[in-house]
């Protein structure tokens, strides 16, 4: 196995930001290259989901390039629509292992808020099947599904779901770097608006700006990467033989894991994809952690949270950090790196080995990223 | 007797697809056509209380599964009394699916509430009844 690590991280607060995306971009560029010694990368991979609809900017890579101050630096941009982040992260792991270079600086994200609630639905929406688009499902929409099924055959509850939203809140007021600092109650979850019946407003992230960064080198640095791997999965859901689980995921963290050489019962500290509060569950299920039907009893049981046997979502998840899209695979690894290697003040928890788990479109392109602190 | 054929395509692999597509997601094998009688049952629905531009809130969408096994997407009127399992008649007005459970007058709701002019509504309403007149036992899923 190449030895594959992460030299240095940085990223912006996420939330409502004035930047421009390309000066969030560079914050958090800048802050990693720092983090990692000041050194100026072979090679750079930008992820941002759509930037030419979201800013309007095109031939994106070139343009963030530039503006960090590595503009001959060779630059392209990396997209699986919502995990274009973990693609990107991808990307840099294959053409270190490749040898064709010995260092590249992943930088992702995403600017949104400048719009309106509708354009933003409808832009992320743009990445569900054509037809079942032209029935006005949206992601909320098709989430409500997986999320009706998943209850039903499992008997969990909208109150456990609920929960998933308490926990993560909870954590992301103690992150810094989060959207939302503040902590929520059962009832304010449980009594929020309906998105998309049995979905609730504080059942889904937030729309954020923000950045993330990371550079990846050939052997140093203090975190390596154990494994990663992507699993894809039918665009329309109507294809499905499985509602309430995801291929993707299955097919992702399998393959992670064999590059690994290690089990999902290895794992201590784990970020996933919890776009709505459901998926973390089912993800978590997914992930060969928790098996079927049990990751809400683990939930309620306290074990997902910062001082349990497996703390999920310390940086508070997508729920409380925020969803600056592209931005969130890579903000998954940066907050692994804080606490594998004991940086993750307020919210630090004791762990040497962590999973991300990035989810793209209605999990049609998912990605599992393994990490280590290296002894 | 069924009271709407459902175009699909299939392939030789056994994967079915509504609408038709011209290759197999699974294997890539070019598929046939192929049709579905017009009932099924529900798989899992939802009500969207702010829907994308051009569909009135509140949006009711369902997934439903056909007999013979391929899996679409419809509108409803409306979801009180639905489950999962629900066994539900499909039928299909300008190209879009609309699921059913309910009666004659839930149906005529359906159609009135789709977007366009009063016209177009109220030619649907009568264009639902029409086939439900003449395939009477069809409408019973």
């Amino acid at each position: 196995m190449p030895d594959i690590r992460i030299a240095g991280v940085g990223m912006t607060r996420f939330g409502k930001r004035p930047e421009p995306l390309q000066a969030l971009m560079a914050e958090a560029a800048r802050a990693a290259l720092a983090d990692a010694g000041g050194e100026r990368p072979d090679a750079i991979v930008v992820a941002a989901m759509n930037p030419e609809e979201f800013v309007g900017e095109g031939n994106f890579a070139s343009q963030i390039s530039t503006y960090i101050g590595c503009a001959r630096t060779p630059a392209l941009r990396a997209e699986t629509a919502t995990s274009s982040g973990a693609a990107a992260v991808f990307s840099a792991y294959t053409a270190i292992a490749a040898s064709v270079y010995q260092s590249v600086l992943v930088v992702a994200g995403e600017k949104m808020t400048h719009l309106s609630t509708p354009k933003v639905s409808e832009l992320i929406g743009r990445s569900i099947d054509p037809s079942e688009r032209s029935y006005g499902a949206t992601m909320p929409a098709l989430a409500a599904l997986v999320t009706r099924a998943f209850t039903a055959k499992h008997g969990v509850s909208l109150k456990e779901i609920s929960l998933v939203t308490v926990k993560n809140h909870g954590n992301g007021a103690r992150n810094p770097f989060a959207h939302f600092q503040e902590e929520i109650s059962l009832e304010q979850v449980m009594e929020s608006r309906m998105v998309a019946d049995p979905l609730r407003l504080y059942h889904c992230c937030p729309i954020s700006d923000g950045a993330a960064a990371c550079l990846l080198t050939a052997g140093r640095g203090p975190v390596r990467i154990m494994g990663i791997g992507q699993g894809a999965d039918y665009v329309a859901i109507r294809y499905r033989d499985e509602l309430t689980s995801f291929r993707a995921t299955q097919a992702a963290a399998e393959a992670a894991y064999r590059m690994a050489g290690i089990g999902p019962h290895q794992i201590e500290v784990a970020e996933v994809h919890d776009a709505f509060a459901p998926f973390e569950l089912i993800t978590l299920e997914d992930l060969g952690i928790y098996s079927p039907g049990k990751a809400a009893r683990a939930l309620v049981q306290g074990e997902t949270q910062l001082d349990g046997s497996l703390p999920v979502n310390p940086s508070g998840g997508l729920k409380a950090r925020g969803h600056p899209l592209g931005a969130s695979g890579v903000a998954q690894v940066v907050e692994l790196y804080w606490q594998l290697t004991g940086r993750a003040e307020g919210r630090q928890v004791e762990a040497r080995v962590g999973l991300a788990h990035s989810i793209g479109g209605l999990a049609t392109s998912n990605w599992v990223t393994l990490v280590e602190r290296v002894e | 007797m069924t009271v709407e054929t459902i175009p699909a395509s299939r392939c030789v692999c056994g994967r079915v697809c509504v609408p038709p597509v011209p290759f197999c997601p699974d294997c890539g094998r070019e598929m046939t056509l192929a049709a579905f009688p017009g009932h099924g049952q529900i798989l899992s629905f939802t009500t969207l209380h702010s829907p994308p531009e051009g569909f009135s809130s509140p949006l009711h969408l369902a997934l439903v599964e056909l007999q013979g096994g391929a899996h679409l997407f419809c509108h409803g009127s409306e979801t009180r009394g639905l489950r999962l399992g629900t066994r539900v008649a499909v039928e299909s007005i300008d190209a879009v699916y609309y699921f059913s459970h309910l009666g004659v007058a839930d149906r005529a709701r359906l159609f009135w509430r789709r977007a366009g002019a009063s016209r177009e509504k109220v030619s649907a309403i009568l264009r639902s009844a029409v086939k439900r007149l003449r395939h009477p036992r069809g409408t019973e899923p």
